[in-house]
């Protein structure tokens, strides 16, 4: 039992990094239909960004956040300027944007690469190495951190699509892009905003997992189909989704690892699994969307 | 794909001096796969021993030119390059990227009978599964890791340990070695595990070794992050028992990613800072390029200096002839052991002595001094 909690705990802080990236899939695909395989990457960028803001100039980890979650933000904005927006505006097909975005990535992994040493560099925790323990539910201060800051982010993203004109306006882009536009919502502001919404999660992801794995050039890819399943699992319909999904494959993953009486090596099957068993069953995932 | 040509012809210069033919030495590497934390010291090693040996007049008073190539560690590239250098008249290739691409490599070495050597890999399979007599690998194999680290630990007797490792190729091939070791010597593996590349914590893995309760845990993972994670599970969960890592832990990166984590843990290493080749070779390399060596530039030093060795004995670049001589090689370098030597007896092409490693422990988050020397 106290081996279950205390997994349970760290299956939770797995989920939300795995969330946090489904939500910066979902921010994208919601209102374009593109789907940004980059978002890896950016998680990527982030971690170097907090290894040399928060490691090597040593700022406050609350400025360091704040700063690094702004740099994504204006990542993503210049990402859907440069990559997007000319092939939209084209009339490119949808694939062709997807099919830049998949040059982004390849570009910001290189671009990482060249510019650092090739050792994981270490990115330092907020509040130290430490445990914390009440009911019997222990672990890390880390680990609870992230969880604490997921829950943030998910309730501000819940809110702000329920409760604010913008987050409607996403919404009806959602629904229906033609219409949006008819009813005078500016289409290519609320691409821009959704790509640096993407950007800004992705970022956090990627600031919340470095201290544990820290800021390497090859963590993008591992990082974006874990996000992905998660996806997957959870539904692009609902922002709920996204956290969803990444939970129960965080779940998944851990207590097969833990309890199945499989080899270990095994276990790393069990989210391709998950994916192919949502994609054939219920390729809509678990949440679907609001009509 | 970039490419690399660096010509070493530094005193090609000199007055009176007949414009000599350099003797070209390919070198593959990996320059932006998952082997590059390796590769690129391993290589900037190499350029350092052939800058070293042209400085002092070159091999047969020719200098050393060398041909590098980047393959990514990728298998399905790397015979490409190995055909395109030996095309460009290489007379011996070493190979720094990933243990496949080695392997991938050495069907145009055998075929073209150029001589080829890798100075770090330490996959057995590299010398034993293909009849090529013009590769050798001097990097200390898996089952000299363990075979030092379990003699290290004798007087433990160890009945039940558990064995960790990573799903990356090395991480595997490491942990057979561990493993077939370890059973040989009556050891029983009470639990075995694996993290996989990416993964976000190495909890379940930890608490399943912590409900197995073995003696000790050997640890023969390669992916620096995933090593973390283990190292995190461990201090998490305040697990006890001892762990004994690969080779890999003598790579001073972990002590910047690991820090306040590895405290105590025993490492099998093939550096001693102790041994006065060594220091010798990291005054020389700091002098040359400013920068701290470590362990992996010593990988690419010998590299070089073995092949320098071969063809200065053959007296002739005929590939034939420094077959012969690779082949006969009895030579002290900056790796192993004090007083160890390289040599491939018997017919044998992996040369790094079974005594030459040395076991090490953490102390606090640096690398501590040598505890422990061979298998005896």
């Amino acid at each position: 039992m106290q081996d279950f909690l205390e997994l349970a705990v760290s299956a939770t802080a797995s989920g939300c990094i795995y969330g946090l990236i489904a939500l910066a899939y979902l921010l994208m695909i919601r209102p374009t239909g593109i789907i940004n395989f980059a978002v890896g990457e950016w998680a990527m960028v982030a971690a170097f960004g907090g290894h040399l803001l928060l490691s090597r100039w040593e700022w406050t980890y609350a400025l360091g956040m704040a700063a690094v979650v702004a740099f994504m933000m204006l990542v993503g904005w210049t990402t859907e300027r440069v990559a997007v927006r000319p092939l939209v505006e084209r009339g490119a097909p949808i694939l062709a944007p997807i099919l830049a975005l998949l040059g982004v990535l390849v570009i910001t992994r290189e671009a990482i690469s060249v510019s650092f040493p090739p050792d994981p560099m270490p990115v330092p925790f907020p509040f130290g190495i430490g445990r914390l323990e009440f009911a019997g539910i222990g672990g890390s201060y880390q680990t609870f951190f992230i969880i604490a800051v997921t829950l943030a982010v998910f309730i501000g993203a819940w809110l702000f699509f329920e409760k604010t004109l913008w987050g409607k306006s996403f919404e009806a882009v959602a629904l229906n892009r033609r219409a949006a536009a008819l009813m005078g919502i500016n289409l290519s502001r609320v691409t821009a905003l959704s790509f640096a919404g993407g950007a800004g999660a992705a970022g956090m992801a990627g600031l919340l997992v470095s201290p544990n794995i820290s800021a390497h050039y090859l963590m993008g890819v591992p990082l974006a189909i874990q996000g992905f399943t998660a996806l997957v699992i959870g539904g692009v319909g609902r922002v709920e989704g996204a956290l969803l999904g990444g939970l129960l494959l965080a779940f998944a993953e851990q207590l097969t690892a833990r309890y199945a009486p499989i080899p270990s090596g095994y276990t790393q099957g069990v989210p391709l699994l998950f994916l192919m068993i949502f994609l054939l069953a219920r390729p809509t995932g678990l949440l679907k969307a609001r009509a | 794909m970039r490419k690399l040509v660096v010509a070493l012809a530094l005193g090609a210069l000199a007055v009176g001096a007949h414009a000599q033919e350099t003797i070209k030495i390919g070198v593959i590497t990996d320059r932006v796969g998952v082997s590059r934390p390796y590769s690129e010291p391993n290589t900037e090693g190499v350029v350092f021993g052939a800058n070293e040996i042209n400085q002092k007049g070159g091999i047969l008073g020719r200098k050393i030119e060398l041909l590098i190539e980047d393959d990514q560690s990728r298998p399905d590239i790397s015979a490409a390059l190995a055909r395109k250098l030996v095309d460009q008249g290489v007379v011996f290739i070493i190979s720094v990227s990933l243990s496949p691409a080695a392997q991938q490599q050495q069907t145009v070495t055998m075929e073209a009978k150029t001589p080829q050597m890798t100075p770090t890999n330490s996959a057995d399979y590299l010398t034993t599964q293909l009849p090529n007599p013009y590769f050798w690998q001097t990097g200390p194999l898996g089952s000299i890791q363990i075979a030092t680290l379990l003699s290290h630990a004798k007087s433990k007797n160890f009945k039940r340990v558990a064995l960790i490792t990573d799903n990356s190729e090395l991480g595997q091939a490491i942990a057979k070695a561990f493993k077939g070791t370890l059973e040989k010597a009556g050891i029983q593996i009470v639990a075995e595990e694996v993290v996989a590349r990416g993964a976000t914590t190495a909890m379940p893995q930890m608490q399943k070794l912590r409900a197995a309760n073995p003696e000790a845990l050997f640890l023969a993972g390669v992916l620096t992050a995933e090593n973390v994670l283990v190292f995190r599970a461990y201090k998490e969960l305040g697990v006890k028992f001892p762990i004994h890592s690969s080779y890999n832990l003598s790579v001073p990166v972990y002590e910047t990613v690991a820090k306040g984590l590895i405290d105590g843990i025993t490492f099998v290493d093939a550096y001693d800072p102790d041994k006065p080749e060594v220091k010798a070779f990291e005054a020389a390399f700091r002098k040359a390029t400013g920068k701290d060596p470590q362990n992996m530039h010593g990988y690419g030093y010998d590299g070089i200096m073995l092949v320098a060795d071969a063809i200065r004995r053959a007296g002739s670049t005929d590939k034939e002839k420094i077959r012969e001589a690779m082949q006969k090689t009895n030579y002290a370098g900056v790796m192993g052991a004090k007083g160890m030597k390289y040599s491939f007896p018997d017919g044998k092409r992996a040369g790094f002595d079974p005594n030459g490693m040395v076991v090490r422990v953490y102390e606090k988050d640096k690398q501590g001094r040598v505890v422990h020397v061979g298998q005896k």
